[in-house]
């Protein structure tokens, strides 16, 4: 309905009614008439959204198809979820038996190539949690993942087995990832 | 008549927003999505819609952000996403799922409201064959998609919903110039809001020029992608130095309207807690960050 409104009078709106209401897209109501015009009618429509469906019916969920992902390499190819600005990312392993999901991703830190750092990645898809671990080895220049299980028979074992990193010194360590530690390989 | 709706449309909507954002505001959790078949992703997204809405705080619209991994053009004609497991899936299989969550945050609603993104990122789309052109096309489809969904929310009847886009777009993982056009697609498409959820990774931390990031960006060109046509900045503070350099982008913007973050994305396992992030980017922009925090590992 607001898309029926001009552009700058949808932006008036706005700001005036979240002024008077005291809160919500408080920022775009500070700024007042220096909403962009781009995204005033997107914005508007945030506001119009209400708290309650209309439709109180259930739907049926989906049939859970749980399908697990067999323990793999991250190849280089293959999009990395840490930003470069915690993990500058040499490789990576990951693997999941449809119900928890674990990812190990190895490297060094984003603004310091010569301290090397794990992040690890786990969902509980059943319990719907993740968590985002990161582990600092030191000063042991970047870190890379040399050695893990792989494959399907694996894909429960390993959430809670080693993973073989090397230094880029060659140094060999070891992250349990039963205890979530790293020691000396 | 339809004035007389709106407006009171309008009013209610605003009542339900959380006061405005002096303090912190509880995180909600953000996924990274690892899936296996475009049936799995439909299970996952459920449970995910589903999740969110049980734990959800407050009584005020807030982003549920599912990260489908890098935009690819996936043949000549069909667009999509590569996951973090390796795994391709077509915007259709994109859309079937953000419907599935849409359908687990109607059952398992309890309060407030959410706007359910569809996220990608830029990651590496250019070594992976796309050009500028396709870029555009997957801004494009993204936000026709992001339509799509509330084109079902509305016809569920799921009056506590909405829909938009986000994409994590990272200066080290591609080009300035591909990844505006990620940003000017969803423009040109018109529907949906674009939230940047990436960084301003090697952008200056303090000064007024328009000074260099990673891989030849520019800090303008930072302030493009998250602030440009529709796109919304929702930039990860993890670090200090990241709060800085995204009030350096903030104030360099010259483009259409005043510039400000719709909160911050934040993580466990960095320098910041989420509460920290969203206060230190506050701190330095009093009054120009919304309240929310999109949190990964929460």
């Amino acid at each position: 309905m607001l898309r029926l409104l001009s552009v700058k009078r949808a932006v008036s709106v706005l700001a005036g009614l979240a002024v008077a209401a005291g809160g919500g897209l408080a920022v775009a109501a500070v700024v007042g008439g220096g909403v962009p015009a781009d995204k005033a009618a997107a914005l508007a429509r945030r506001v119009s959204v209400a708290t309650t469906d209309s439709d109180t019916e259930q739907v049926a969920p989906p049939e859970r198809a749980p399908q697990p992902i067999p323990a793999r390499m991250v190849s280089p190819g293959v999009p990395v979820p840490i930003a470069p600005s915690v993990l500058q990312v040499r490789n990576g392993w990951l693997v999941s038996d449809g119900s928890t999901l674990v990812a190990v991703y190895a490297g060094a830190v984003g603004d310091d190539p010569s301290t090397g750092r794990l992040v690890i990645v786990r969902q509980d898809l059943v319990a719907g949690t993740q968590t985002v671990r990161t582990l600092d080895a030191g000063p042991t220049g970047a870190l890379a993942i040399t050695a893990a299980p792989l494959g399907s028979s694996v894909e429960t074992s390993a959430q809670t087995g080693s993973i073989l990193i090397r230094t880029s010194t060659g140094r060999a360590l070891r992250l349990d990832l039963g205890t979530g530690t790293l020691g000396s390989g | 008549m339809k004035a007389v709706a709106f407006f009171a449309a309008l009013v209610a909507g605003l009542a339900s927003f959380p006061t405005a954002a002096f303090a912190a505001p509880s995180p909600v959790t953000a996924w990274y999505v690892y899936g296996s078949s475009a049936a799995e992703l439909a299970t996952y997204a459920y449970a995910r819609g589903c999740d969110f809405a049980r734990s959800q705080p407050g009584n005020g619209l807030r982003l549920l952000l599912l990260d489908f991994g890098a935009a690819r053009k996936l043949s000549s004609s069909t667009w999509g996403a590569i996951d973090f497991s390796n795994t391709t899936f077509s915007n259709s299989d994109i859309l079937a799922a953000l419907k599935r969550a849409a359908d687990g945050y109607h059952n398992c609603h309890v309060r407030g409201s959410v706007d359910i993104l569809y996220g990608n990122s830029n990651y590496h789309m250019s070594n992976s064959g796309m050009s500028n052109t396709d870029a555009w096309y997957a801004g494009y489809h993204q936000s026709d998609r992001s339509r799509d969904l509330f084109d079902y929310q509305a016809s569920k009847g799921y009056d506590s919903q909405t829909s938009d886009a986000a994409s994590d777009m990272e200066p080290s993982w591609d080009g300035a110039l591909i990844t505006k056009q990620l940003v000017n697609g969803d423009t040109g498409q018109g529907w949906a809001l674009y939230y940047d959820f990436g960084s301003a990774d090697g952008c200056p931390q303090s000064g007024s020029s328009d000074g260099p990031c990673n891989n030849g960006w520019h800090a303008s060109d930072v302030g493009y992608v998250s602030f440009h046509g529709l796109a919304m900045s929702l930039p990860e503070i993890y670090y200090s130095a990241l709060a800085n350099q995204w009030t350096v982008v903030r104030k360099l913007w010259k483009g259409d309207g005043d510039y400000f973050f719709a909160g911050v994305t934040a993580s466990t396992g960095v320098g910041l807690t989420p509460a920290a992030a969203w206060n230190t980017l506050s701190s330095l922009n009093s009054g120009l960050v919304d309240s929310e925090i999109a949190c990964f590992g929460c």
